[in-house]
């Protein structure tokens, strides 16, 4: 299939909306951000499978903001609804009782807590059946719909509502982030990408380049939470330029697995200016600046981005 | 009536016949004992082309039940089956699929449930489903599986009901054992029961359709929640015309409930699914030395069919429940269900409640004994005890003997 | 019985002035109850809690649908029909609203668009709030302690101990609960005493019952076939600032159209930007992201 868009300037993102405005999620939600600027991208011939989370009451009765198709399944099988919908889809058009026309995108749309947490096994067989099928996860960090609650992608040392910052863990969330790329690269899927909604073209080209894979299509939306994350609705697009600008969150891709970073900072900003800006890391700094803390998620950068600088480097 | 050619068919294989029969075209899977026969069965057909459609391996049950509903959202007739944990593992799943009205079948083949795990059927597992908004029928012999899983889309299919069917066998009993099973023709089949056409439930480009959508708001909820319950009670009428169309087609009839030899008892067990085999027998030792004892099976689980239950136990002195189940701190389930059904009853029989067959334990002829006893004693007294559990001085002794073994003296 | 209703948009705090009127209440003695709202709204969007205080046990539960003090934080949330802050006000009820217009000219533009047997109180707790602690939505401590005084039942120290209470329970750091405590205690002095009068006891009208009916598949299910129907609800007055852009500075570089995650943001033949006010729910993200600075905020202040 070849590529229509190239996505080199702003002003090719489609001013077509396909998700239409009045639904109840924050003001502000990075998440909402990043599947509408996808959703210009993938066209209205989609349907969606939900897990439960944020997302649940983008539909709600008796409105529905999509031009497209949806079905809220469960909070851990959604890849399994997809499963179902995609399958019955082939069989309806392989015997004629629906024309091509007709046929669907299948997307899964799920949190983080749904993705990383209670519906892995579930994505993981849809994986490994090669199922045809987009997978959406905005990723917020916590469990936003319950109150911000903890999951397995909430970062180290962010505080929630199950992960306080109190006397005997100074920290708050005292486990690192789930690797979930690594994770759902292992199962060599044709096509994985992490997006943030601040670089919309680097999303679009993302996007645009999957269209061309048959097989799971997984993509990791970086989603700067204002009520969860603790700072104001407008900061949403700095907190995500930032994310990426300190090397917290790595845009990439892999195609059947093989990893290729996007958008290589040239110099990683320090990350104290992204944890600063946001209220769940403001126990690492008052009263006291937890050091040993910051150097923790300082060194995990470093540690990460090394043998891509040093690629880099080596280039030069 | 069409041509029927008889096999030896277990209870899984008459189910995998039942769905093949019924042009199932998609059929999610995964295993579990004692159901497996009937998708591996299922899978042969699919792979060498005997079913046309798609077979898939799932990650588990909560995935396969949603895998099967959606893919009945999308318009396809689906059928899958499991047991047990499986059933339980798949919970959410059950009220989920029948909120969104999908008419696919599911078959459970009943087996105990864990803790302590274990291979034999009782019927704690597909009672527990009772509320979730699946109409339940339960089997006696394989024959009555394979007709009920055609009779079920039928149903289930009908625009007066639009509501997943579970169809019930016993593991082991029926799972395992072959008898002879009368195979309906693929066109009597066919002309039984159309292809799947849905109005309400699909998804495509042109009429996008938002489904299972979330409400906020007790009485939207109720609205919804109140279709599912009229839906279910219209299954009633709507499984009698099919069950007479099915009597018309293939000569085998079936009733929500059966009545054996209950007409002038004085005296009625009350049981399901494949021990009710054993109550017929023990209801023909009895009649043999002129006690007037019968026995009502129940079949249609869901929607509850109060009337036929208070009719066939209409002037009856006594009646004993037997309960393949246990909810634990209260007694038998199906107990409470026959009670609700006979309160109003102007002359309502003394109404006994005993628990036997747990985990595919025997229920011996000496059992059946007791509780005839039992009902004559209520009977003479007035007196009805609480729930028995029925258990034999033999197995008393085993058990004992068990214990010992397995270093429990210190108890 | 008093039975209190606080109106606000998800982060004003309203849960926590339901609890502060509520530990208030209760450390003077009273039987009471509190509880919020949930709703499917979010940070921004109408929420609701109540606090109910009687010196015998309360036999009541759930929403209060007969106020007799209502206070409603800010008073966008007067036009909104999601919020409805008139429901059930009677004679002896009081409606405060948090607003700088005066208590006459609220009273003559409400009798105008929804008259209401209720008195009407103005009082500026935003003004009050943003002088003392600095963030105009944490409403919390001043409308409680407003609540507090016009409840009538409650003094100045019970008040100061449930602000504390509820405050501390929040989680906020020291400094921030004393200024809090200070405006609460300003707000309980500048709002004046009305008298209540607790509605008569007056069970809501019986509605006729009606019988369930089997309905057509397609409406027996929940689900919706008007694709993007949700532009029927409105999320307008969610926004507390209102962004506002000024054309002579724009220069048409599609930022605020692609960063809006509502998609309240179309661009017309020319590329100019306009902004849906029915669905805007003031983020403020074209705010912070015009790179020209033509996207100014302004505040909102008059529902009407």
């Amino acid at each position: 299939m070849a590529i229509e868009h190239a996505y080199k300037k702003l002003k090719e993102i489609s001013l077509e909306e396909f998700i239409l405005p009045g639904t109840s999620t924050c003001g502000g939600c990075g998440g909402l951000e990043a599947l509408r600027l996808a959703h210009k991208v993938l066209g209205k011939n989609v349907v969606f499978v939900n897990a439960a989370g944020c997302f649940t009451l983008l539909a709600l009765f008796p409105f529905s903001p999509f031009k497209g198709s949806w079905l809220y399944t469960t909070m851990a099988s959604a890849p399994a609804g997809a499963q179902g919908i995609r399958d019955a889809l082939d069989l309806l058009i392989a015997r004629g009782a629906l024309s091509i026309e007709e046929d669907l995108q299948v997307i899964v749309l799920a949190g983080d807590g749904a993705s990383y947490d209670i519906g892995l096994a579930s994505t993981s067989g849809a994986i490994y059946r090669n199922l045809d099928f987009w997978y959406f996860c905005y990723d917020n960090e916590a469990y936003g719909n319950t109150g911000v609650q903890m999951s397995s992608a909430t970062p180290y040392a962010a505080r929630t509502t199950t992960t306080p910052a109190a006397v005997l863990t100074p920290e708050g969330t005292e486990l690192p982030k789930k690797d979930l790329f690594e994770i759902w690269r292992a199962h060599c899927p044709p096509y994985l990408a992490t997006v943030s909604p601040r670089h919309p073209l680097d999303l679009a080209r993302k996007f645009e380049k999957a269209k061309a894979f048959k097989g799971p299509k997984l993509f990791i939306a970086y989603s700067p939470c204002p009520t969860g994350w603790h700072y104001d609705p407008g900061q949403t697009p700095e907190i995500a330029r930032l994310a990426v600008e300190t090397g917290l969150w790595a845009l990439k891709e892999a195609v059947h697995g093989e990893v290729a970073h996007t958008y290589i900072p040239k110099k990683l900003k320090s990350v104290e200016e992204y944890l600063q800006a946001q209220g769940r890391f403001a126990h690492l700094f008052h009263p006291v600046r937890q050091e040993a803390a910051l150097r923790k998620i300082r060194e995990a950068i470093t540690q990460y981005w090394a043998p891509y600088l040093r690629t880099m480097q080596n280039a030069k | 009536m069409g041509p029927q050619r008889e096999e030896m068919l277990t209870g899984n294989m008459a189910a995998a016949w039942g769905a093949r029969l019924a042009r199932a075209e998609y059929v999610p899977a995964y295993p579990i004992t004692p159901q497996t026969e009937i998708v591996e069965t299922l899978a042969q057909w699919f792979a060498d082309g005997t079913m046309q459609g798609k077979f898939v391996t799932m990650d588990s049950e909560h995935s396969m039940l949603t895998a099967a509903g959606a893919a009945a959202a999308t318009g396809v007739r689906v059928f899958t089956a499991t047991s047990s944990q499986g059933l339980l593992y798949a919970f959410e799943v059950l009220y989920t699929v029948a909120g969104w009205r999908v008419p696919l079948v599911l078959v459970n083949v009943s087996r105990a449930l864990a803790s302590p795990i274990t291979l034999e059927p009782d019927h704690n597992d597909v009672l527990a489903a009772r509320d979730a908004g699946f109409l339940q029928i339960h089997c006696e012999t394989c024959q009555e599986v394979l007709d009920s899983i055609l009779m079920a889309y039928k149903i289930a299919e009908d625009p007066r009901v639009l509501l997943p069917v579970i169809v019930n066998l016993d593991g082991y009993y029926l799972s395992f054992t072959r008898e002879p099973v009368a195979i309906p023709s693929a066109e009597e089949a066919a002309a039984f029961l159309p292809p799947y056409e849905p109005h309400h439930a699909f998804f495509k480009a042109s009429r996008p359709l938002a489904q299972g959508i979330a409400v906020l708001g007790g009485f939207i909820y109720s609205y919804f929640r109140y279709q599912e319950q009229l839906a279910a009670r219209n299954a009633l009428a709507v499984h009698d015309e099919v069950a007479a169309e099915f009597a018309r087609r293939f000569g085998r009839s079936y009733g929500p409930v059966e009545a054996y030899r209950l007409e002038d008892a004085e005296y009625a067990l009350v049981m399901s699914n494949a021990f009710a085999t054993k109550g017929k027998a023990a209801v023909d030792l009895f009649r043999q030395r002129g006690e007037r004892v019968g026995l009502l099976r129940l079949r249609l689980l869901r929607p509850f069919p109060h009337e036929a239950v208070q009719a066939a136990l209409r002037g009856k002195r006594a009646v004993a429940v037997l309960d393949q189940n246990l909810s634990v701190g209260q007694g038998g389930i199906t107990y409470q269900e026959v009670a609700a059904a006979l309160y109003h009853e102007p002359s309502r029989p003394l109404l006994l409640s005993c628990i036997g067959g747990l985990g595919g334990k025997e229920i011996s002829a000496g059992e059946f004994e007791e509780v005839l006893e039992l009902m004559k004693e209520a009977a003479a007294t007035g007196q009805v005890p609480g729930p028995q559990l029925l258990y034999t001085e033999g197995e008393q002794t085993q058990m004992a003997h068990l214990l010992d073994i397995a270093g429990k003296e210190w108890g | 019985m008093i039975r209190v209703r606080f109106h606000g948009r998800g982060g004003h705090g309203m849960k926590t002035a339901s609890r502060i009127l509520g530990t208030a209440a209760f450390l003077e003695g009273f039987r009471v109850q509190d509880s919020p709202l949930y709703g499917a709204e979010r940070r921004g969007a109408p929420i609701t809690a109540f606090t109910r205080i009687n010196d015998h046990p309360i036999l009541e539960r759930g929403i209060i649908t007969i106020p007799d003090l209502v206070l409603v934080a800010d008073e966008t949330l007067l036009e909104d029909p999601l919020a409805n802050p008139f429901l059930g006000l009677h004679a002896g009820s009081l409606l405060f609203i948090n607003s700088p217009t005066s208590t006459q000219a609220m009273a003559e533009a409400v009798a105008a668009r929804h008259p209401t047997p209720a008195r009407i109180l103005t009082g500026d707790l935003t003004a009050l709030t943003l002088e003392k602690i600095g963030k105009a939505q944490a409403l919390s401590a001043t409308v409680g302690a407003a609540a507090c005084k016009l409840a009538g039942v409650i003094g100045m120290g019970a008040l100061e101990k449930a602000t504390r209470k509820e405050l501390e329970e929040l989680g906020l750091p020291s400094p921030l609960i004393d200024r809090n405590l200070e405006a609460a205690l300003l707000a309980f002095e500048q709002t004046p005493r009305v008298p209540l009068a607790s509605a008569p006891p007056q069970p809501a009208p019986l509605q006729g019952l009606v019988v369930p009916v089997y309905q057509p598949p397609a409406r027996g299910t929940p689900s919706v076939a008007a694709p993007g129907n949700i532009i029927l609800r409105k999320t307008g007055g969610w926004r507390i600032f209102r962004p506002v852009i000024e054309y002579d500075k724009c220069n048409q570089c599609w930022i605020c159209f692609v960063r809006c995650p509502e998609g309240a943001i179309s661009l017309d033949e020319k590329e100019d930007p306009h902004i849906d006010y029915d669905h805007c729910k003031g983020c403020l993200i074209c705010v912070e992201e015009c790179p020209t600075k033509a996207v100014v905020k302004e505040r909102e202040v008059h529902a009407w």
